[in-house]
């Protein structure tokens, strides 16, 4: 038990710790803020990504499509279109990108891993050739409320991150959908002689992976105010890295909305703090790649 | 003596796996290791194949005290172990497999593949295996990948080879080649430990048999001084009542019938009826295509002729949802492969084939109504677990296997297909998937049941199908006996004609 509530109790030390090293600059509302700010592309990534890790695979194109939903979101306000419409379009780009993905890997019975290897690729390019390599500027100022404003008090960002938050886990805990999502990642030739649509269901854990993804292209864009074709580079890891070290498995069958969570505020903290403590960048990546080993070792032993 | 354990314990975290495991092996002996699951066999044998490490108690080698640290340290003292679950490299050769560690090295760390080949080749003649040195392990059946852990053993000196429930994946055939090696490796005065659950098979083969219960050495004799009843009674520690034999109940109308099925070549126009209420045997050796035709029933592979009916209906079924649309449910062979998702919770387990049942508004789940209907179909299957969220995994194999009955049944299913349903499981747990049989017969359900323990089918069905090479040689009802079925399941006569009579 307390080996499962260990990132938890991981985040709370880090809080405190940071609280106390730090004082007058890690307890204030601007810095706790920019936490947010900062963290909820990445927590938002991470929550897709926990749905497609449950379900057995893995997506490797988040940032890639995280940049295709964020320039082609912009590019829809720089022609004079409502900021709805921009981030619908983000969202649905995303989704286009996620379900491909996913039909990609059922059809072709290829394992996701090559299969989003390939499309990494792909996304990324077909971004670069859209946009020439060159970023959106023409924003509409208030865009920028999406990643920098506030609702009652807190950065807009964390209520649209808690949202999303609550309907995954609803999705993973209530709805077939998510059921299905674990029984094919825990056994997906079991799934498949109990009748359970395995191909439809993996698409669309995919499709759901690339709306939030697109969603969080849309903030990032919004933060930057720009549209940039080459942001989101190295994200998947950070988001792959949430969910393992908030005891999701690669092996499929295993994760949850609040370990992600935890795992991507965890990540968020180790980079706030060294930040605060002036560590040095080099250093903090370290920092974060034993980090996961460390939470992947002590959930190994915890299932011993 | 070669080998002999003393009071061996062994404990995993807070479980008791061995409290006083007793044992000892002669030269030239075939020893019996019997036991329910869960009683410490398998512990107890890969302590002496230095898998595990006893915590406390002696093992002696030829009279000598030793400890073992690793496997490699069992090996070099000449104790090989047959696991399970084949451990060898499937992608490489046999010649490959039998040297892997211990290839002949040449200067610079070269391997002679040539040299190697040869010596292989010369240990698979020796013995008369039936084996090619070039062959691929991958493509070996079972008892070709034992074949090849047995070449390993001899080829490495072993002195006691250990085989762990070697037949429980293997034909009748098969089995009999496994025991005619044994015999050879007896001659060779070889200490052989068979750990199995189909003991009448191998009193051909066995000298002597210890049963362990609850981690304990209960009994220890020569295998002619017992009775097979009496084994029974050490292994279960309690009086069982005779022998199981099913009461047939009245079949009502037809809900799977099948119309020349075909699917060369392993399958050839197949057809049969199966009556509400009915439990249909379906018998034959490996490769007879018996879970072939199961597959095809279920839509897991294409049919290239004939027609199914459910209730009368002509059917298409392409595919297991299909199937499970027509309330069709197939129980496979290997549970954990392809039955249960063993990490889940058991009762997400049950509810998974039909989770309409336990939404509300058509897609909300609703975690209390699905708590109190997986424990209804728990306590009605008597399946024992501490609570429906215990995972499926740590089920003993009878109760997994309940689970797996469990989904189907709150799924409605009417025609359930049981591909070797006792496989694996102990004795006193299979007579209660007999009951469960039984229960879903009388409530209705036709069953079609594929096994190859032939005791089984004559205790459990109501007629029998034998099945050759994929073709129904025959059918036979209930009261007739096993070695009626093996001839049909073997021999080519009479069925030749049956063939001359469809084309």
């Amino acid at each position: 038990m307390i080996q499962r509530l260990l990132p938890f109790l991981t985040l709370i030390l880090l809080f405190v710790g940071l609280s106390i090293a730090s004082p007058d600059n890690f307890l204030t509302k601007t810095n706790l803020s920019s936490v947010v700010r900062q963290t909820a592309v990445i927590n938002l990534m991470a929550l897709g990504m926990t749905l497609v890790i449950i379900s057995g695979g893995i997506d490797l194109s988040v940032g890639s499509i995280l940049a295709m939903g964020g320039l082609l979101g912009t590019m829809v306000m720089e022609k004079g279109q409502p900021i709805w419409l921009g981030v619908a379009t983000g969202i649905l780009v995303g989704c286009l990108c996620g379900w491909l993905n996913g039909f990609l890997t059922t059809r072709l019975k290829i394992s996701p891993f090559i299969v989003t290897l390939g499309t990494l690729g792909i996304y990324r390019g077909l971004t670069l050739i859209i946009s020439n390599g060159l970023p959106v500027h023409q924003i509409p100022p208030s865009f920028s409320y999406l990643g920098e404003g506030n609702l009652l008090g807190v950065p807009f960002v964390l209520w649209v991150l808690v949202a999303c938050a609550v309907t995954v886990h609803a999705i993973l805990e209530h709805t077939r959908l998510g059921r299905y999502a674990f029984a094919i990642g825990s056994n997906p030739e079991a799934a498949h002689y109990t009748g359970i649509p395995v191909a439809f269901h993996t698409t669309a854990v995919y499709a759901i992976c690339g709306m939030l993804t697109g969603l969080g292209g849309m903030i990032e864009a919004s933060r930057l105010m720009t549209g940039q074709p080459t942001a989101g580079q190295g994200y998947e890891l950070q988001a792959i890295a949430a969910v393992v070290i908030g005891g999701g498995s690669l092996r499929g069958g295993e994760g949850s909305v609040v370990g992600t969570l935890i795992g991507a505020f965890i990540m968020g903290l180790l980079a706030n703090g060294s930040d605060l403590l002036g560590i040095s960048p080099y250093l903090q990546q370290a920092i974060i790649g034993a980090v996961i080993i460390l939470a992947v070792s002590v959930d190994e032993l915890r299932k011993r | 003596m070669l080998l002999q354990l003393d009071s061996i314990q062994k404990r995993f975290g807070g479980v008791v796996a061995l409290r006083n495991g007793q044992m000892s092996v002669r030269p030239g002996e075939v020893h019996l290791l019997l036991g329910e699951n869960g009683a410490g066999k398998s512990t107890l044998m890969k302590i002496v194949a230095g898998m595990h490490q006893p915590d406390s108690g002696a093992i002696l080698w030829k009279g000598q005290r030793v400890s073992f640290r690793s496997p490699a340290e069992a090996a070099r003292v000449g104790i090989a172990m047959v696991h399970q679950e084949s451990l060898l490299a499937p992608h490489l050769s046999v010649a490959e497999n039998i040297f892997l560690g211990r290839e002949e090295r040449l200067p610079l760390g070269w391997v002679s593949r040539r040299r190697m080949l040869e010596a292989a080749r010369r240990l698979i003649a020796d013995h008369h295996f039936p084996l090619q040195a070039e062959w691929r392990v991958g493509q070996l059946s079972p008892a070709g990948k034992q074949l090849v852990e047995i070449c390993r053993a001899i080829q490495h000196g072993s002195s006691l080879l250990i085989f762990d429930e070697p037949t429980s994946s293997l034909s009748e055939t098969e089995t009999q080649e496994v025991f005619r090696i044994v015999r050879t490796l007896k001659e060779r005065q070889m200490g052989v430990i068979y750990i199995t659950h189909r003991l009448e098979e191998l009193r051909a083969v066995g000298d002597r048999v210890t049963v362990l219960r609850d981690g304990e050495t209960v009994h220890t004799s020569l295998l002619s001084e017992v009775t097979t009843h009496q084994i029974i009674q050490h292994m279960v520690g309690r009086e069982l009542s005779g022998l199981y034999q099913r009461t047939p109940a009245p079949a009502g109308e037809i809900l799977l019938q099948l119309q020349g099925l075909s699917r060369k070549p392993v399958l050839k126009n197949i057809s049969l009826t199966v009556r509400a209420g009915e439990v249909v045997g379906l018998a034959g050796l490996i490769g007879a295509g018996r879970t072939e035709l199961c597959r095809a029933i279920f839509g897991l592979d294409p049919v290239e002729s004939g027609k199914i009916f459910i209730r009368g209906q002509a059917v298409r079924i392409a595919s297991p949802r299909e199937a499970v649309t027509q309330d069709l449910a197939l129980i496979p062979e290997d549970r954990q492969r392809a039955g249960l998702a063993t990490a889940l919770p058991l009762g997400h387990n049950i509810t998974i084939a039909d989770l309409k049942k336990i939404s509300r508004l058509g897609f909300f789940l609703d975690h209390d109504a699905e708590r109190r209907l997986t424990e209804h179909y728990v306590a009605k299957l008597r399946i024992r677990c501490s609570s429906v969220r215990q995972l499926a995994g740590r089920l003993s194999g009878g109760n997994q296997q309940k689970v797996v009955i469990a989904k189907w049944l709150l799924r409605g299913a009417k025609v359930f297909l049981f591909d070797e349903p006792t496989r694996g499981i102990d004795i006193g747990a299979k007579v209660e998937v007999y009951e469960v049989i039984d229960e879903l017969a009388r409530a209705g359900a036709a069953i079609l049941m594929v096994s190859s323990e032939l005791p089984e089918l004559l205790q459990v069905a109501d007629r029998i199908l034998v099945m050759r090479q994929g073709e129904i040689t025959g059918e036979l009802t209930r009261g007739t006996t096993q070695e009626e079925i093996m001839r049909l399941a073997t021999l080519p006569q009479g069925g030749a004609t049956m063939e001359g009579d469809r084309e």
